[in-house]
């Protein structure tokens, strides 16, 4: 003789007022979430300023000229396709970290992006940046 | 006669503290984040290679406007270096990192000043800018 089992209702559902909090808690989850995303970014060494006057360093040093949309590699104007490999054949024959030091002269007007892109790939070449800023002095005639 | 007054327990539902530890948690968090300086109008320049900042006590900002912040808060030039020498001061070298953000049509007359400060406060800089997909 077969025995049916009881079907005992035991399925309990979860409250339905409570849906609406739920998917507000979910929603200000996520949402912190995405605004706690860490920063990411390019890491650039460079040397702490020195006080110097203008010396005839510039046989020794490779200079880059950062104008608004062009770059000067020791004055003459490069094309920013071929920008990074005229200085890594420049920088090939310098193997001391002293040698490689890249100074870097911008114009005022200069936008950051462009900025960017020159200074990334002057480190891409395995150039060392040192910017060269200019300082205003006041000087006050008797 | 005397009648007896009901005593009536009304418990706080222990069903909801989760839900409140929670709330409260994240009211924290975004109390936390609102000092920080998400608040500002910036655009981020592009470049290659770049790698997560990692954690950091000082952000500098240049926004679309050339004003410049320092952790959110408005600073004048002249006192950046200072500033960030006196935040950075107890940390030791690899701990030093200060978040540059600049907006990308910013012109080099005002961040070159900054990257010096930065520079000379003994920073260890980090450009903030977003991945060259176009490379």
């Amino acid at each position: 003789m077969k025995i049916r089992r009881r079907s005992s209702n035991l399925l309990i559902e979860p409250p339905s007022s409570a849906t609406g909090d739920i998917a507000f808690n979910l929603i200000v989850f996520f949402l912190v979430c995405a605004s706690v995303q860490p920063d990411s970014g390019r890491h650039q060494t460079l040397p702490r300023s020195e006080e110097t006057e203008q010396k005839e360093e510039k046989d020794k040093n490779i200079e880059v000229v950062v104008k608004r949309q062009v770059a000067l590699v020791n004055g003459d104007p490069v094309q920013p396709g071929q920008f990074q490999d005229r200085l890594a054949a420049l920088l090939a024959g310098k193997p001391r970290p002293e040698d490689k030091v890249v100074v870097v002269k911008s114009d005022d007007d200069v936008p950051y992006h462009f900025w960017m892109t020159v200074t990334s790939q002057i480190e891409d070449a395995g150039g060392i940046i040192t910017l060269q800023i200019e300082e205003e002095r006041e000087v006050q005639v008797p | 006669m005397k009648i007896k007054r009901r005593a009536t327990r009304a418990d706080v539902p222990s069903m909801a503290m989760g839900d409140i530890a929670f709330n409260l948690l994240i009211f924290f968090v975004i109390l936390a984040r609102a000092q920080d300086d998400s608040h500002l109008q910036w655009t981020p320049a592009e470049a290659t290679n770049i790698e997560t900042a990692g954690h950091s006590v000082v952000s500098v900002l240049i926004d679309s406007d050339e004003k410049l912040y320092l952790n959110g808060q408005p600073i004048g030039e002249a006192s950046l270096e200072s500033k960030i020498d006196e935040l950075l001061r107890d940390f030791a070298v690899g701990d030093r990192t200060v978040l540059l953000k600049v907006h990308r049509e910013a012109t080099a007359l005002r961040f070159e000043p900054v990257i010096e400060a930065i520079s000379n406060a003994g920073g260890e800089l980090v450009h903030v800018v977003e991945e060259d997909r176009d490379e």
